[in-house]
């Protein structure tokens, strides 16, 4: 853009528009935090800031082995099929990325398929299969879904990072006498290591706020993940007014995901824009 | 060959995906329900009866139809929306920049569990603010099939319309100066300049943006399965994808459950197609 044409009444204006999107994207947000903190007997009133702070609702939840089983369970699932699905990614992307060999393209092709898949499909043979192996309801039953698919955007993430790296500072490396080891733990990982670590978040995202998986692969506390459990925080359940306990419960999932955008807002994007795959 | 590196990802993928998805192809050729999951009956090979049933149930066309036209809805308001946002993005401050950054991601990485919960409750009939500010006391917004629609398409655009603003703007910023000071040498005014030069150079972008977003809102479940309970009143706001899944796991019809999943997968096939021709024009070589 020129910059003759951005005087300063049109950058006040764009100011202002630039406010409306951010109440837009951040209200519902602070909505439910509010509506979180509210007694039973505000939580009708409409108010946006809570007229009564709590944290009974918090301590419902958090007192109901529904919740706390759910919230290890997705705690664990996520991170284990998020390891997973990175060190297998990583290996598969530094072929991709370095290396020619035959059926590359099909891979690249697989990978594709698999990202556009419509996971609902997969759901009854998957069921299937995991009751035959007695995996049904368990933690691997999740987790190696979520690495199913999570492992094309981790490789086509990584393969776009890993194509950056100047390899050739590796070969440089071993002429001035480093081991191979030496070579990639001095200097190619240390490159590596911000792509790895931004499939890493979008990978956690993407396990952490499924669904479809958790609800249709799992049917007991046992394996049950945060997004299934406040599903069935009914009026029939421990919770006589479950409207308090589900905000809670949406706010406590929400956590960690705010503290990524919070922290890693700059890689988020990097990882976005590199051609990742929102699943 | 590096098989070693490959392997791994292999030996998840072969059984976790390959294996079902023959699964799928298998189950939707049989008469598969709960007699037969139970044991208690055979599974009886019906060919493409599955599908015939299927094609011959004037419900599936309206799901069908439904889903197209909410999809095509949401796509279009996300591409809009994120689109004007990216020039917007061009336009502003580095402040006003980053917390529209930070506000946008926060939006796009919510679990739509947290969407779908967080919109329900500002909707709702009784407790919700938007009635509140409004005056709308008690009115249901789910009780209409469009206007569920068009809520359950909010809670979508605001999960999704961050990936196309930030996808853009990168794309905006990719555009080389010099050609943008070029332009103005010959007289060019910024708004011909962005029309006649970083539309173009986008376009290929853009169409990545435009598919992957097709892919994306096609496949929406948990906003729709959430908030309108299942698929609305009578299933009034049933999209393909929660369709299958009612099919086969509330009702436990397996192989008509498979059937449209196979539907749905040829569908999105389709797309990718398209897709894979938009990435081929950007020389972008994975």
């Amino acid at each position: 853009m020129a910059a003759s044409d951005t005087t300063v009444a049109a950058k006040w204006r764009w100011g202002l528009l630039d406010v409306v999107v951010v109440v837009f994207a951040l209200v519902p947000v602070l909505w439910i935090a509010s509506l979180s903190f509210k007694t039973t007997g505000t939580l009708t009133d409409g108010n946006f800031v809570p007229r009564e702070w709590t944290l009974d609702n918090y301590r419902t939840i958090f007192s109901t082995n529904q919740f706390v089983r759910a919230l290890g369970n997705s705690i664990g699932i996520a991170l284990i099929a998020t390891a997973v699905a990175v060190v297998l990614g990583t290996m598969a992307a530094y072929a991709v990325a370095r290396l020619d060999f035959p059926g590359k393209k099909a891979l690249v092709g697989v990978s594709l398929l698999i990202a556009m898949f419509p996971q609902v499909s997969l759901v009854s043979p998957l069921f299937e299969i995991e009751r035959s192996l007695g995996l049904f309801d368990t933690w691997p039953g999740l987790i190696l879904p979520y690495i199913t698919f999570s492992l094309p955007l981790a490789i086509y993430t990584l393969s776009a990072f890993f194509k950056q790296i100047p390899w050739d500072l590796e070969k440089a490396a071993k002429m001035d006498g480093a081991t191979s080891g030496q070579a990639f733990r001095r200097v190619i990982a240390p490159l590596a290591a911000p792509g790895v670590f931004t499939t890493a978040i979008l990978v956690f995202i993407f396990c952490w706020n499924d669904f479809l998986f958790a609800i249709s692969l799992t049917s007991t506390e046992r394996s049950r993940t945060v997004p299934v459990a406040l599903s069935f925080f009914t009026g029939e359940s421990q919770f006589e007014d479950p409207t308090g306990a589900i905000c809670a419960a949406a706010v406590v999932i929400t956590i960690p995901i705010i503290l990524f955008v919070l922290f890693f807002q700059r890689r988020i994007v990097s990882g976005l824009t590199s051609g990742a795959v929102k699943g | 060959m590096p098989v070693w590196l490959l392997l791994p990802a292999l030996a998840v993928l072969v059984p976790m995906f390959a294996y079902p998805l023959y699964q799928l192809g298998l189950l939707s050729l049989f008469d598969y329900g709960q007699p037969q999951v139970s044991g208690g009956e055979p599974a009886r090979f019906v060919g493409a009866g599955n599908f015939s049933t299927l094609f011959a149930d004037p419900a599936f066309w309206t799901v069908l139809g439904q889903t197209v036209v909410f999809a095509a809805g949401c796509v279009v308001v996300t591409l809009a929306l994120g689109a004007a946002l990216a020039v917007l993005m061009t336009r502003i401050g580095k402040l006003a920049r980053t917390m529209l950054s930070y506000a946008a991601l926060t939006a796009w990485a919510a679990p739509a569990m947290t969407g779908s919960v967080v919109w329900m409750f500002l909707f709702d009939s009784n407790l919700g603010l938007v009635n509140e500010v409004l005056g709308l006391d008690g009115y249901n917004w789910l009780y209409d099939r469009t206007v569920a629609f068009a809520l359950v398409g909010a809670v979508v655009v605001w999960h999704s319309f961050p990936f196309v603003m930030i996808t853009l703007y990168a794309g905006i910023q990719a555009v080389p100066p010099s050609v943008l000071e070029a332009a103005a040498l010959d007289g060019a005014g910024a708004a011909t300049a962005f029309r006649r030069i970083t539309v173009p150079m986008l376009r290929p972008l853009i169409a990545i943006v435009v598919i992957q977003s097709i892919i994306w809102d096609f496949k929406v479940f948990t906003q729709i399965y959430v908030m309108t309970r299942g698929g609305g009143i009578a299933g009034q706001n049933m999209v393909l994808n929660v369709y299958a899944y009612q099919k086969a796991f509330a009702s436990s019809q397996y192989g008509l459950g498979s059937a449209i999943g196979i539907v749905m997968t040829l569908i999105l096939l389709v797309v990718t197609l398209l897709y894979l021709r938009a990435l081929r024009r950007t020389g972008e070589v994975l």
